[in-house]
């Protein structure tokens, strides 16, 4: 009872401050949340963005394709890394350098691959959610307990069924973590694409309320966007919690 | 006289970062049918690999295996069934589902193996326990998991290496008890690593010692008394006495060693 309360009480300090800090300074620059409710109301009754429903499904379509690309293709690489010993240890290192390398560098390169269009979002969203999902699976694989891999082989499994029936539930929890991990920044990749330039998309969206000035609809819009990746989120977690009483 | 278990002149080497190790040197061994064939000898005295050999985890750089007459290259899981020390069961599978292991990898059909592995939990003691969770059971019990995913392939041997090994005495004791009983009933051919005279002594139909590193056969001792075995009979004291001078010096030397 009393997280929630706490919980409730930050949120009330802050939107005063807020309030109080936007008032004294430019109401055009620092939007008070008094000006953001209304903006919220007007977006939500889609006055001032008529195609927000159209954006917020294009935006979630190339989040689920990037993000289903992501766990393929970590699945895949995940996999041949952790079990091949030499190809771990021949691309293993190159995988941990690539992925310290702030992605955004990358972004260019894609919109110059992949057009402005959804495609280079979606590249975008699957390069950063790729990289924690493969580094996931192939710490998972090492966390194993080699004796249970003794016990499958003992009794006759031969190495895919080893992967299958003993590996994957036995790193569950690890391997739910990265994939929770990966949706995060896949999210991020595609409205961070958006937002860098597109023609359609929440992070156009926000990129033009921006652009314009228009400070209460760009903020409706974040609150909007946040609304989906704290949801996207608690899917996750629950997903994760899940796991966790499944595996030890 | 046609031995079910054939180990011949096997030796075994391991690379370490401290140099090559010999674990077995020119171990012979013959197992019949229905035995129950017990190995002992001081830690690191390569009970375990030899163990391992025989269920087709471990080859031998000398020497072969033969189970019924064949080479063994590979774990036959419908001829040999294994037992570790730590019982390795699937924490995500319920007790009944881990029972049932080697029969879905056999791909015998989801009723049957249910009904074999529930047939099963019964003499395993373990009748009310079908639905729960490793971590929800004791170590005692998670060891007859262990044994009756072993049992529940039926095959015609049971390897167990130290399978009470990390069990208190008490618990220890009851469980030897519990597998007597088992062997009795299944006839089964059982080999036995243990580091404990008594199970040695109480279980055994033979039992087979092993020097320190590398690992020798130092001698073999039959016990064809009945079961079950009164351990405080003079007979039993006196041949405790005997293992023990046996196996005394070879764990002084494998304790000299470290």
């Amino acid at each position: 009872m009393r997280v929630p309360a706490l919980r409730a009480l930050i949120l009330v300090v802050f939107l005063l401050a807020w309030e109080a800090a936007a008032r004294a300074a430019n109401p055009l620059l620092y939007v008070p949340p008094s000006a953001v409710l209304p903006a919220l109301g007007r977006l939500l009754a889609l006055d001032s963005y008529p195609d927000l429903v159209e954006s917020l499904l294009l935006t979630l379509r190339e989040i689920a394709v990037a993000y289903g690309l992501a766990i393929a293709a970590g699945l895949g690489c995940g996999a041949a890394l952790g079990l091949n010993r030499v190809i771990g240890r021949a691309y293993g290192p190159i995988l941990g350098a690539l992925y310290a390398v702030p992605a955004v560098v990358w972004y260019p390169s894609l919109m110059l691959f992949f057009g402005l269009d959804a495609a280079s979002k979606i590249a975008f969203g699957f390069l950063l959610g790729f990289f924690p999902i493969t580094l996931a699976v192939l710490a998972g694989i090492r966390q194993v307990n080699p004796h249970m891999l003794a016990v499958a082989r003992a009794f006759g499994a031969r190495p895919l069924t080893v992967f299958v029936k003993v590996m994957i539930p036995a790193m569950m929890f690890t391997l739910v973590g990265g994939l929770r991990t990966g949706l995060a920044l896949s999210v991020i990749g595609v409205i961070v694409g958006e937002i860098l330039g597109s023609k359609s998309g929440m992070g156009s969206l926000i990129n033009h309320a921006y652009g314009l000035f228009r400070t209460a609809d760009y903020v409706a819009l974040v609150l909007v966007t946040l609304a989906l990746v704290v949801g996207s989120d608690a899917v996750a977690s629950l997903v994760e919690r899940r796991a966790q009483r499944w595996s030890d | 006289m046609s031995d079910l278990i054939v180990v011949e002149r096997v030796g075994k080497r391991y690379q370490t970062t401290s140099g090559p190790v010999e674990a077995l040197h020119d171990v012979s061994l013959a197992v019949g049918a229905g035995e129950f064939c017990t190995v002992i000898g001081p830690s690191g005295c390569g009970k375990s690999t030899l163990l391992g050999m025989l269920g087709g985890l471990v080859t031998a750089d000398a020497g072969r295996v033969l189970v019924d007459g064949r080479p063994v290259t590979a774990p036959d899981p419908r001829r040999v069934a294994l037992v570790f020390q730590e019982a390795g069961l699937f924490p995500w599978r319920t007790a009944l589902e881990n029972v049932e292991f080697g029969l879905e990898l056999q791909g015998v059909p989801r009723e049957r193996r249910r009904a074999v592995a529930t047939d099963l939990l019964g003499p395993l003691g373990l009748r009310d326990f079908a639905a729960k969770y490793p971590r929800e059971l004791s170590g005692g019990m998670r060891q007859r998991v262990a044994i009756g995913r072993a049992l529940a392939i039926d095959t015609q041997i049971v390897l167990m290496d130290e399978p009470f090994g990390a069990l208190d005495e008490q618990t220890r004791l009851l469980m030897g008890e519990w597998l007597l009983e088992i062997w009795r009933r299944t006839r089964k051919t059982v080999v036995f690593v243990t580091h404990s005279l008594h199970e040695a002594l109480a279980l055994s139909t033979r039992v087979v010692v092993m020097t320190a590193r590398p690992g020798r056969i130092k001698s073999v001792l039959e016990l064809p008394m009945p079961y079950p075995r009164a351990m405080e009979s003079a007979e039993m004291v006196a041949l405790r006495a005997r293992l023990w001078g046996e196996i005394r010096d070879e764990s002084l030397r494998a304790m000299g060693e470290r």
